[in-house]
């Protein structure tokens, strides 16, 4: 019985990650109408941040210290997107489409080898925030802490969203400009401002997984071209542009997974692709999605 | 696409031979003049100068970009080894007409499912058809070899004994040089055809305006479709002439970066120009050779040469080329 | 061997000896050592400097195991410079390539290096989806090579299994899962019910199979309970300990590697796994030394690809070992993995080719009379004897395991000098003669030739 919870929390674990990752994906989509192909390496260069300031450049001091600074990979990815979306994406938006891809390709292949250069080929820990927290026992076995602290940021992380999307004066603007453009810009919607704050906030979410995810595991090249996949995924399955979908997206991709991972362990690598192809054969927007 | 694009003249294929007599003629003549590293390189450049033609039937002509292209050409790569594994097959001829078969039944069953879709849809999709086959490629070892890969040893080409006395480098440098060309030229010219025909001007309207293209007649999905067949088939010859060069595949060709790589050199010639893609799988393929060669930094300068292409001359090499020539003839003129 | 054999009996004939030992017996004569006096050579020798190509990786998560490749190689290369070459004239020049490429910009990279800039050399790869590319194109180019890992048994089995002008020097990727196996049979007999976690690739399926085959042969009555696949270069391992200890098995066997070890292990102590089983690897400890932090367990069975650590042989015992770490710690502050021992001693193999090959035959010897001289050699390097065999071009090592455990010298474990598992690599790989087989030709042998131990 316990195994089961462990289970389910495992699979909230990995929803939780996913959900900030795709969440962020889809609301630059939503909004600004780019796929970002770059996005997964903002949450590598989150991870990356993270592990460096917790894990090295202040690895001796407090705690607590520590616990607090560890959205600063969120931050940081964030900046980063700030300087981004002006000075690389504004350029495309009159432009086809296809445009974006592309130049969000290159960005990924420059961002890849920026966080080799920075931070070398080994890869980055910061482990001890992990150890500290210690484990739960829950029944006959033990669960770390720090998944069940994840989990919680991760369900905090979508209620502030939706509080934010919903609930806000300037989620109304977001949401404006998201569906008709034009018309919040006739009524005196600062588009340029609401596209780079959008952005910054898709960022900042990618950011915030990579941060927390750190910790337990570890930042190393290549893991951003792995999430982007992971993220594509979801937003498949959840429909591109909305937020809830990226959440039911998530919750369905991480429960798939995990009961694939214990009962099918040879699916493991195809069944996230699997899942994503028979859902866009089924429904084809995804479960909240429009065909925009 | 809602940009205006370069007008696409009529051209019978009598009218491209001012140009195409040339360059065939120098393509012909290379070999006698540089090294055989060059010409090897040279090989690698034709090969996937088709698998850019065949890509850019959806692109440049379609308006559908596709990131999952690797599919194809991987379908082809694989047909050729399992060939061989299973079969014993050495003719290249043989290798040629199983890759065709396989990339055509791939890209029916593909294409079926994702002409449904536009943009970013149906861009997203082909990424993930072709990563299910990736993850197929490497879960069944047992068939595939996984990522150790499967080996392919020379081939015969058009049934004739080898002449090199088991010299690769020259087999490379001179008879498969050769027999690449020959598909190239070959290649080019069915394309050439299908653009300039009835079904690629149908393309091209549904390309430039879906609605006014329906409107006329033009099935629009059944259009898609078969243009999604004859790219995928043209990447999977490309796959297949491709895998005796390296004498090995393995999954690292369907995993979706290479996907990525032949959008960069199709968008790096310009894709909405006929040769642009040619010129741009060529020229990427010395490009990054070079890269690796110079710097472990390559990623970098690829994705740095990727970005400044897409903001400075987003027609490509060939596209700005061709924007610029009447002007140049302007300045000839006075 | 006739009738029931215990596996102690079994253990002892394949010479698998567990203690503070010397180092395997050196069997053959004519051993090469690596640190000789400069002899004149004969005849002249062109100063042209010789030009060596190493590729691995410098890029990606595998840069982890490919920076210390060409680290072996520098330290090497810097030694034979400071006597003025090789031959004492010839500078050896290393030109760097990415093998995180890809395999086709590798073979592209590898033609480059030898018609273009005229290489005379070639040396690396990590992974082993390249060596049976890089293999055959080597051959094809004539060009002297020596890989350091890319250890797939495909290569001399079904690749290249005739080869001329390509060696490899690092052990045979069958003996790691044979080493752990026989490591867990040495140690732990009584398992029963065992869990397995492997990276979904050719190493994993690997280390799996042959694993599976010596257990077989020594433990007839240990079951597998549990399988898991993660990703290759996946960070995330939850799922899979979760799975793992619901199957509640005796021992878990784990071929994950390098940053994900790290990460595995990390998970694994906060869910409590190494309380609740014993857990044996093949290569937990032979990536980077210094990255796995002391609180991992003691006692794991931890594996060092079944070819090196820097600890051992330990102390004065044997001296190449000491000057080797001694030499690469001053040099690049860290200490050295079996990939850049591997490539110190390729490196130092093809000085002693060069410099017998001159003794006979008088100024530069061409590829023929290098390769003629590395056929059969054994030399002695800071790991122990390596022997080229003749007919495969590979290299045979002993094979050694071990213990982790923390001393106070290093800040991280090391293999427990007190508990080294040594074992005759001619036991556990499939000898000449032995006809090709699938999945491997090792795995064949064991499982025709070795018998099935009566199980108590």
């Amino acid at each position: 019985m316990d195994i089961l919870v462990i289970h389910l929390f495992n699979a909230l674990l990995y929803a939780s990650v996913l959900f900030l990752i795709a969440g962020g994906l889809s609301l630059i989509y939503g909004v600004m109408r780019i796929v970002n192909l770059a996005h997964g390496n903002l949450y590598a260069f989150g991870a990356y941040v993270t592990a460096w300031v917790v894990g090295q450049a202040l690895a001796g001091a407090h705690p607590v210290v520590l616990y607090l600074l560890l959205p600063v990979g969120a931050v940081a990815a964030a900046l980063l997107g700030a300087i981004l979306e002006p000075t690389l994406l504004r350029p495309f938006y009159r432009r086809a489409e296809e445009y974006q891809l592309l130049v969000t390709f290159g960005l990924l292949m420059i961002l890849e080898d920026l966080m080799r250069f920075f931070w070398g080929p080994y890869p980055l820990t910061a482990t001890s925030l992990f150890e500290k927290m210690g484990s739960l026992a829950i029944g006959e076995s033990v669960y770390p802490r720090y998944n069940l602290l994840v989990i919680g940021i991760g369900v905090l992380a979508a209620a502030f969203l939706w509080a934010f999307v919903y609930k806000t004066r300037f989620g109304v603007v977001l949401r404006a400009t998201s569906q008709d453009m034009r018309r919040a810009s006739a009524m005196g919607v600062n588009v340029n401002r609401v596209y780079i704050q959008a952005f910054t906030i898709g960022c900042f979410m990618a950011g915030l997984g990579g941060a927390i995810v750190v910790p337990g595991q570890s930042a190393v090249l290549g893991m951003g071209v792995d999430a982007l996949v992971l993220a594509f995924v979801v937003v498949v399955v959840g429909g591109l542009g909305s937020l809830e979908g990226a959440l039911f997206g998530a919750l369905i991709v991480g429960i798939v997974r995990e009961f694939g991972v214990s009962v099918f362990p040879e699916v493991e690598l195809a069944v996230l692709y699997l899942i994503a192809v028979v859902v866009l054969l089924v429904r084809p927007a995804g479960l909240f999605g429009r065909t925009a | 696409m809602s940009t205006v694009p370069l007008t696409l003249r009529a051209r019978s294929p009598m009218k491209a031979l001012p140009w195409a007599v040339p360059v065939i003629v120098l393509l012909f003549a290379l070999p006698q003049t540089i090294d055989p590293y060059k010409t090897i390189l040279l090989t690698y450049g034709l090969v996937m100068g088709i698998a850019a033609l065949g890509f850019n039937l959806l692109l440049g002509y379609t308006g559908l970009l596709s990131f999952g292209h690797s599919a194809y050409f991987g379908v082809g790569a694989y047909t050729v080894a399992l060939m061989f594994k299973y079969f014993h097959v050495r003719s290249m001829e043989l290798f040629l007409l199983g890759a065709i078969l396989a990339s055509l039944v791939v890209s029916a069953l593909f294409g079926f499912v994702c002409v449904r879709y536009t943009r970013i849809f149906f861009g997203i999709l082909t990424l993930a058809l072709s990563q299910v086959l990736w993850s197929l490629a490497f879960k069944f070892y047992g068939i595939t070899g996984g990522t150790d890969g499967l080996r392919v040893p020379t081939p015969t080409l058009l049934g004739l004994p080898l002449d090199t006395g088991g010299d690769k480098i020259l087999f490379l440098a001179r008879n498969y040089y050769y027999y690449v060309l020959g598909f190239f030229v070959a290649c080019a010219l069915v394309m050439w055809v299908v653009v300039n025909s009835p079904f690629g001007k149908a393309l091209q309207a549904i390309r430039d305006n879906e609605t006014r293209a329906e409107f006329v007649g033009i099935h629009i999905r059944r259009y898609r479709f078969v243009a999604f067949l004859v790219s995928g088939v043209f990447t999977g010859i490309a796959g297949a002439l491709w895998v005796p060069l390296n004498g090995l595949t393995t999954p690292d060709i369907l995993y979706w970066p290479f996907s990525g790589e032949i959008v960069f050199m199709t968008v790096l010639g310009g894709f909405r120009t006929f040769s642009g893609p040619i010129f741009g799988a060529v020229v990427f393929n010395y490009l990054k050779t070079s890269a690796v060669g110079f710097t472990t930094y390559w990623q970098a300068l690829l994705g740095a040469i990727l970005v400044f292409l897409v903001l400075a001359l987003p027609a490509g090499i060939v596209g700005t080329v061709v924007q610029l020539f009447p002007l140049l003839k302007k300045r000839l003129a006075r | 061997m006739k009738g029931p054999v215990t596996r102690r009996d079994l253990l002892a004939k394949l010479g698998v000896t567990a203690a503070a030992t010397l180092g395997a017996s050196a069997a053959g004569f004519g051993v090469a050592g690596i640190a000789r006096a400069q002899e004149k050579p004969k005849g002249t020798i062109p100063d042209k400097p010789f030009r060596i190509g190493h590729m691995t990786f410098f890029t990606g998560p595998g840069a982890v195991l490919g920076e210390p490749m060409h680290k072996g190689n520098l330290l090497a290369a810097e030694e034979i410079n400071a006597q003025g070459g090789l031959l004492g004239k010839r500078k050896i020049e290393i030109l760097k390539a990415d093998e995180a490429a890809g395999l086709d910009a590798n073979v592209k990279e590898m033609r480059r290096l030898r018609l273009s800039e005229k290489i005379d050399m070639f040396m690396g790869i990590t992974s082993s989806g390249n060596t049976p590319a890089l293999g055959p194109a080597a051959e094809e180019l004539k060009l002297l090579t020596i890989f350091i890992d890319g250890c797939t048994d495909n290569l001399f089995d079904k690749a290249v299994p005739n080869p001329r002008y390509i060696f490899r020097v690092t052990n045979i990727q069958s003996a790691d899962g044979s080493t752990c196996a026989l490591g867990v049979a040495q140690t732990w007999p009584d398992v029963k019910k065992v869990a397995h976690i492997h990276p979904d690739y050719a190493y994993g399926r690997n280390c799996f199979e042959h694993f599976s085959i010596v257990s077989k042969k020594l433990l007839p009555k240990a079951q597998n309970v549990s399988e898991a696949w993660p990703k290759l270069f996946s960070t995330d391992f939850t799922s899979h300990i979760t799975k793992t200890l619901g199957a509640k098995p005796d021992l878990l066997v784990t071929s994950v590697w390098g940053g994900d070890y790290i990460s595995f292990y990390k998970q694994a102590l906060q869910h409590g796994l190494f309380d609740k089983m014993r857990v044996a690897t093949t290569l937990a400890l032979g990536v980077a030394p210094h990255a796995i932090g002391k609180d991992h367990p003691e006692g794991v069975l931890a594996g060092v690809h079944a070819n090196y650590h820097f600890s051992y042989p330990p102390g004065n015992r044997w001296p190449l070992n000491k000057t080797f770490v001694e030499k690469y710690k001053a040099k690049f502050n860290e200490y050295p993995n079996f990939q850049a021992e591997g490539a110190y001693t390729a490196t130092h193999i093809l000085r002693t080719a060069v410099e017998k090959a001159n003794k006979l035959a008088g100024g530069w010897p061409d590829d023929e009379a290098i390769i003629s001289q590395i056929e059969g050699m054994m030399i002695a390097g800071p790991g122990g004897y390596v022997y080229i065999r003749p007919d495969n071009h590979q290299g045979y090592k002993d094979a050694i395991t071990g213990f982790s455990k923390n001393v106070p010298e290093y800040p991280f474990p090391i293999l427990d000098p007190a508990r080294i598992i040594t074992i005759p690599i001619r036991n556990i790989t499939a000898p000449p003669g032995w006809p090709k087989g699938d999945p491997t030709s090792t795995y064949t042998w064991i499982d025709q030739t070795w018998p099935t131990v009566k199980q108590a």
